[in-house]
């Protein structure tokens, strides 16, 4: 029940003891001034006299009591209506925005206040966290330069035994790995920090997805996967080229890595009701159904019994969300284990096909 | 050949000097982009190694200045990775070449080897690299008589590691050179590719052409 009703009933019922005691009071002090010759009558008559008082009077006014009560709480908790709006729309990314204020000085007003106060020091958080990784990401990618710098010119050292060369180089490898990780992590930051610029243009997404098609199938083969471009209809989006390759490639590259031997692959691209659709399908182990909501969280890696002998860092699907979010699109994951899992794209398409 | 590297982590500049010196490079350091300028305009060099981030003055903004100067010493970039950006104004504002960050350390000798040369780069149209030609207008590839069909990805990825015949070249500079991704795809794609090639252009020939250099690459040279 709303505050608004509930303080509306317990004002009307309010009303109602207080006429009631009204009611009581005027009976008495009416049976009072009778004279005692109308005695026979007192009753009766105090009674009637009380009841008109209680019909004309009492009534109306409770009546009038409880609309103005009701009228008065809707006033008195609009800010607080307006301020649970208002609430509603913060989240992660607008944290540093505040919610406007009366400053009339009452107790709402201190409310905004003390709620703006939080806010903003959610957001030096959020901020701080943001800018540690951003720093990190960046600070990681020197020393890894150096290392890696270093490790190449120890290789190139002379008398060294082939254990050796084979140590370096596996350090090596290890290194690049770190290296894709603090990447691809630099990446999203970047991207959280509004601060990777996509320089958009009319892009067909068909050729893209043909060109990106061509190197899945390359990548199939070592699988021996079949490989099948089911449907690339003519659409155009407004994309960054660079960031919707990357898109494709994470998406098919995922579609290869956590295949069955043997399996399939079917990409198709469709354009309807304004939307370009693209879906990737493969055929593999996929993901159990309470794990799917966490797919595009940063570092997932799904059933780490399945895969821990895939190479990859769990950001791929997280950059592909990010690219197709960051194009007014849309990612969604379906799965069913064994069977089919489906990454499904969306985009909104511009115009006619010329 | 004498070489100026700016770039302003200390132990970074230090391994580039060290591998340039061994391959007899006489090298100056510099790590802040007001200083390079100074030194470029006052002694002459025959290539700068220039690193985008630098405090003083970015690297950008040195090499405008520098062309501005009518000093058109070769210049290698070096730029972050995803900066396409930056890369592509690099370029308009002269660079010679650029190397996407973190590089290999053969590759960057080879470039700046590379950059002595520049001018004298053959932009001919048949490219010949032992008994291996490639005809870039007919897209065409001959080896011993025999003929090779490439996909368009083939021939662009033949193409380049012919044009860099006997220099090293990494993984990453592949991928943005020959694919035009500005980021690591974290695939095998380089490798996958350069194995199918390797079937096309060496299979069935006592050379050898195209080597993998482990831990930093590929090359083909004879």
């Amino acid at each position: 029940m709303k505050i608004r009703t509930r303080l509306t009933l317990w004002y009307a019922a309010i009303l109602i003891v207080s006429l009631a005691a009204i009611g009581a009071e005027s009976f008495n002090e009416i049976a009072e001034a009778l004279q005692p010759s109308h005695r026979h009558h007192l009753w009766e008559h105090a009674f009637h006299e009380t009841g008109e008082i209680i019909l004309w009077v009492g009534l109306p006014a409770i009546i009038l009591g409880a609309l103005g009560g009701w009228w008065l709480t809707r006033k008195a908790l609009a800010p607080v209506t307006a301020l649970t709006e208002a609430v509603e729309k913060i989240h992660e990314r607008n944290l540093s925005e505040q919610l406007p204020r009366t400053r009339n000085g009452d107790e709402l007003d201190r409310l905004t206040e003390v709620f703006n106060a939080m806010t903003a020091r959610l957001d030096g958080s959020f901020q701080r966290i943001r800018e540690f990784t951003l720093h990190a990401s960046h600070e990681l990618k020197t020393p890894l330069t150096v290392m890696r710098g270093e490790l190449e010119m120890a290789l190139h050292e002379e008398k060294l035994r082939p254990a050796q060369i084979e140590r370096l180089l596996s350090q090596i490898d290890e290194i690049e790995r770190l290296a894709k990780i603090v990447d691809a992590l630099s990446l999203l930051t970047r991207a959280d920090a509004g601060q990777i610029p996509l320089n958009f243009e009319t892009v067909r997404l068909d050729d893209l997805v043909r060109e990106s098609f061509a190197d899945t199938k390359i990548l199939a083969q070592s699988h021996s996967l079949h490989v099948n471009l089911a449907a690339c209809e003519e659409v155009s989006i407004s994309g960054d080229r660079h960031r919707l390759r990357q898109l494709l490639l994470n998406l098919s590259d995922n579609a290869v890595k956590y295949n069955r031997p043997d399996g399939a692959i079917t990409v198709s691209l469709h354009r309807n009701d304004g939307l370009a659709e693209l879906k990737i399908a493969n055929t593999g182990a996929g993901i159990a159904a309470e794990l799917q909501p966490r797919v595009f969280e940063r570092f997932f890696r799904g059933d780490p019994s399945h895969n821990n002998t895939i190479e990859g860092c769990g950001l791929g699907l997280s950059i592909a969300q990010w690219i197709a979010l960051a194009h007014q699109g849309s990612i969604q994951f379906a799965s069913e284990p064994d069977k089919l899992t489906v990454v499904t794209v969306r985009f909104p398409a511009i115009g006619a096909v010329p | 050949m004498r070489v100026l590297v700016v770039e302003d982590e200390s132990k970074t500049a230090s391994f580039i000097r060290k591998a340039l010196q061994a391959e007899g490079f006489a090298v100056d350091v510099c790590h802040r982009g007001d200083e390079a300028l100074a030194a470029a305009a006052h002694s002459s060099f025959d290539g700068i190694v220039l690193d985008i981030m630098l405090p003083g003055r970015d690297g950008l903004s040195v090499l405008k200045q520098l062309r501005s100067q009518k000093i058109h010493t070769p210049v290698l970039l070096l730029s972050a990775r995803g900066a396409v950006n930056e890369r592509v104004e690099g370029l308009n504002a002269g660079a010679d070449d650029y190397l996407p960050k973190p590089f290999v350390i053969a590759e960057l000798v080879a470039r700046v080897r590379a950059l002595g040369r520049r001018g004298g780069e053959s932009k001919s149209t048949l490219l010949q690299v032992a008994d291996l030609t490639l005809d870039t207008i007919s897209h065409r590839a001959q080896r011993g008589g025999k003929t090779f069909d490439l996909t368009a990805r083939e021939f662009r990825l033949l193409e380049f590691l012919m044009r860099s015949a006997g220099r090293i070249c990494g993984r990453m500079s592949i991928i943005e050179k020959v694919w035009d991704y500005d980021f690591d795809p974290g695939t095998n794609l380089v490798d996958v590719y350069v194995r199918r090639l390797r079937e096309k252009i060496d299979e069935g020939f006592e050379s050898k052409l195209l080597h993998t250099v482990r831990g930093a690459g590929y090359v083909l040279r004879e």
